[in-house]
């Protein structure tokens, strides 16, 4: 008799269940799409954070002070120490390795420049060998093989993905560079020219590199030449051998919590500190995995990038919240909506003898129903609604995750059972004779 | 005719007074279904404006984002060519955002020696003089933007620190080609970045260790905006010192631009589905009391209303409702908005007065939209109602 009614109710009057039914999933569709987005946020931001590039930088622990002005080092050419090229894959056998998006190693130098311009099919010396010309030795795009033998492309357009480049980067092991704009500008060399380079005494002229491309980068790099690593290498006696490593990695804003100095936890902190991507724990195993180095944060990248991401989720969980709540007071005003139009039933079953329990009982059932299939309904449109939002912004779709699902049925239950419950008390309290009558 | 078109009007008002005094329960769930809603959608749409003027404030954390540097000349070696000082009290001292101050940094490198207490020996180090175009203490005080208080002090990298074994309040001595400074160490500064490898003391400092008065290496400029303004910015300035290189710098305009643009993309959809859901909420409860009316409208057509009239009755009471919900929570929304632009950035928002008027006409539109369901009251059947009939 029960399920008799509770069928009946559903079939004789499809209309209004469908109203109802409609409004429950539009509310939950717009919940669900504003939570799978909020929970996705994090991830996807902090990968659009990394188009600031590197957030760490690891120099040699026993080199002397840099004497950098402008990116042209003053030291004396064999001063300073030098970490070695050959370490580097231990990098990505951290714990955090997975957050290890891209690292390159530079290999800098005070070089002399001799260029000769392309005219006419022909090279031609255009000036004087050009003195103090900051080298930088790097990758453009170096395949790190890795220790389970599959291969990890990076190089400086990973660290540095702002550097604009007209042309095309150098080949991994060619004699080619890249020019930096103001020193392009200033010796005019354009693409297709060569250059000859020499660090230290000069007894003949070098056999050239060829001109790939322009770069501009905003920065003093706009004044250097980049060769590959192995070139400057070469050219500086310094085999197999790197002065500066940027890496850029995923992180988790610090707290608190992350800017304590690991030497003053207890074990179970420390555990706790190391399990978590905050930058100062990374830079702690990456230099745990190459010893004799001095891993740096760059504070303004890294705490820029904390401060944002830390606002932005915070008001994107505080609209989330609203969205939540606003679905929440749609779905229980809808659902009171149908249980008010109902007075006279109610009114009917109780003078025929049903208890309040078993009113109750049967009305409760069926808005369960009806929230299940709705908040099911609402569930699937809101993940494509979450789809379109996730694909339009980040070129990615958030991944249906169970824990909305479940907080999505939850929800609709909770508040169409609330959404019902105040008006079916106050239908308690009617005497079913005047709501017969109409009154 | 028109007596009885003035005695129609009254009537109407009359109507319309009486409908909404005399059941004050049902109007006072109505008005506050209005009100919420119009005080979420106030809310939001404040904070998001709101919060597109702080995130470029917050990208300004992340360090300058234009250079001016000496020209590039064919002659000389750009490394050794300096400014004019001058130029530094030239920039323009307002932000592009329209508000907040440009901090204008002028820096002089050059290479010195550097002695410490302990030590007689001399440590080579690069000397970074600085001044700021802003004699502001509230920058100053900032932990990105510390700077020697006086002529004795100055800032100390961390790496040049572990180099001469120094600590804050230690007493430096500074060598360079036109005389010697004393310093004092007043801040070790770790910020992973070339300023490392540095000792900062004023740029007057600088300048007597160099032998190069009124002379500086390149200026930092942080300015405020997004990044169109800040382009426009830029070509102002380019404008104003015909004869240096002035330069954004790449690695925060861009980034800037980029994660800018998915923040308020993400924002603007959130926001417009809260608007969506806060209006069909408030559409659900004032379908409620449209459906409850069926009585009143069949008794008014045995009357003799037309349904023309009657339904512009509902409507302007609708639209009334409206007006003075939207009135109320508009304005209890933006003191909302300032209360959680507290707890996000950890300043209030400011009150954006376009909101107000915006929601309130949005108020008014979704009130008389909710009144749709009256449509169907015009094929109400007076007889019918009256025999109960639903």
């Amino acid at each position: 008799m029960f399920l008799r009614l509770v069928a009946d109710s559903f079939t004789r009057r499809p209309r209004r269940k469908l109203l109802t039914g409609a409004a429950l999933a539009l509310g939950m569709a717009v919940a669900t799409a504003a939570l799978s987005v909020s929970l996705d946020v994090g991830d996807r931001l902090a990968r659009e954070f990394r188009s600031l590039g590197a957030n760490l930088v690891v120099t040699p622990a026993a080199d002397s002070l840099p004497l950098e002005i402008g990116g042209v080092d003053y030291r004396p050419a064999n001063s300073g120490a030098y970490l070695a090229v050959a370490d580097l894959p231990k990098i990505k056998s951290i714990y955090w390795h997975n957050n290890i998006i891209g690292f390159a190693p530079l290999l800098e130098a005070r070089a002399m420049a001799l260029p000769f311009a392309l005219e006419n099919g022909k090279l031609r010396q255009t000036a004087n060998w050009i003195e103090d010309v900051p080298l930088i030795g790097t990758w453009a795009d170096h395949g790190v093989p890795l220790p389970d033998g599959r291969e990890f492309r990076t190089g400086i357009a990973k660290t540095n993905p702002w550097w604009r480049i007209d042309g095309q980067w150098f080949s991994d092991d060619a004699r080619e560079c890249v020019v930096g704009t103001a020193f392009a500008q200033k010796n005019k060399v354009k693409i297709g020219d060569e250059i000859s380079f020499a660090v230290g005494d000069v007894t003949k002229i070098p056999s050239p590199f060829k001109v790939m491309g322009i770069l501009s980068s905003g920065g003093p790099e706009d004044n250097s030449v980049l060769v590959a690593l192995s070139q400057a290498q070469l050219l500086t006696g310094r085999p197999g051998q790197y002065r500066k490593l940027y890496v850029s990695a995923l992180t988790k804003p610090e707290d608190s919590f992350a800017k304590r100095d690991p030497k003053t936890m207890n074990a179970d902190e420390f555990e706790r500190w190391s399990c978590s991507p905050y930058v100062s724990s990374i830079a702690y195993s990456i230099a745990q995995a190459l010893p004799g180095t001095d891993v740096r944060v760059i504070r303004r990248v890294a705490e820029g990038e904390g401060n944002i991401l830390t606002h932005v989720r915070t008001l994107l969980w505080l609209v989330t919240f609203a969205a939540l709540l606003a679905a929440a007071l749609a779905v229980g005003a809808s659902s009171a909506a149908s249980v008010m139009e109902r007075r006279s039933e109610i009114a009917l079953m109780k003078a025929i003898g049903a208890g309040r329990g078993s009113v109750g009982f049967l009305l409760a059932a069926e808005q369960l129903l009806l929230a299940l299939v709705g908040g099911g309904i609402g569930y699937a449109l809101g993940i494509i609604l979450a789809r379109m939002v996730g694909e339009r912004i980040f070129g990615a779709a958030p991944e249906p995750s169970l824990l909305v699902f479940v907080i999505i049925l939850g929800l609709a239950a909770g508040v169409t059972m609330l959404g019902s419950a105040i008006p079916l008390r106050r239908a308690a309290h009617f005497q079913p004779a005047p709501i017969l009558r109409g009154e | 005719m028109g007596g009885s078109l003035v005695g129609n009007r009254k009537m109407f008002w009359r109507i319309l007074r009486r409908m909404l005094l005399a059941n004050r329960g049902r109007v006072l769930v109505i008005l506050l279904a209005l009100a919420a809603g119009a005080a979420i959608t106030a809310a939001m749409l404040n904070l998001q404006i709101d919060a597109k003027r702080r995130l470029t404030a917050e990208f300004s954390v992340l360090g300058p984002n234009i250079l001016i540097v000496p020209a590039q000349t064919d002659s000389d070696a750009t490394s050794r060519a300096t400014l004019d000082e001058r130029i530094l009290d030239e920039v323009p001292p307002t932000s592009p955002d329209g508000w907040t101050p440009v901090n204008a940094l002028g820096y002089l490198y050059l290479l010195a020696d550097a002695s410490g207490p302990t030590s007689r020996t001399y440590q080579p180090v690069v000397i970074a003089g600085v001044r700021s175009s802003l004699a502001d203490k509230r920058v100053a005080a900032m932990r990105h933007n510390r700077r020697p208080v006086d002529g004795h002090s100055c800032i100390v990298g961390g790496k040049v620190a572990a180099q001469m074994h120094l600590q804050v309040g230690d007493q430096l001595s500074l060598h360079g080609v036109a005389g010697e400074q004393p310093c004092r160490v007043i801040f070790l500064r770790n910020m992973g970045d070339a300023g490392d490898a540095q000792i900062s003391p004023e740029l007057e400092v600088a300048q007597r260790l160099a032998g190069l008065p009124g002379r500086i290496s390149l200026i930092e400029l942080t300015a405020r905006g997004t990044s169109e303004q800040v382009n426009d910015y830029l070509e102002a300035l380019r404008k104003r010192v015909p004869n240096a290189g002035v330069h954004g710098v790449y690695q925060f305009s861009e980034a800037q631009g980029k994660i800018y643009s998915k923040i308020s993309g993400l924002l603007t959809a959130t926001v417009v589905l809260v608007l969506v859901l806060t209006a069909l909420c408030v559409m659900a409860a004032m379908t409620n009391v449209a459906m409850e009316r069926r009585n009143d409208v069949g008794l008014m057509k045995a009357i003799g209303g037309a349904t023309r009239r009657v339904v512009r009755l509902f409507l302007t009471e609708a639209a009334l409702l409206g007006l003075v919900g939207g009135l109320i929570g508009a304005a209890s929304g933006i003191l909302l908005s300032m209360e959680l632009g507290k707890a996000v950035f950890g300043v209030a928002a400011r009150p954006r007065l376009i909101v107000y008027p915006i929601s309130v006409g949005l108020t008014i539109l979704v009130a008389i939209a909710s009144s749709f369901p009256l449509r169907r009251l015009a094929s109400v059947r007076p007889a019918a109602v009256f025999r109960g009939e639903a």
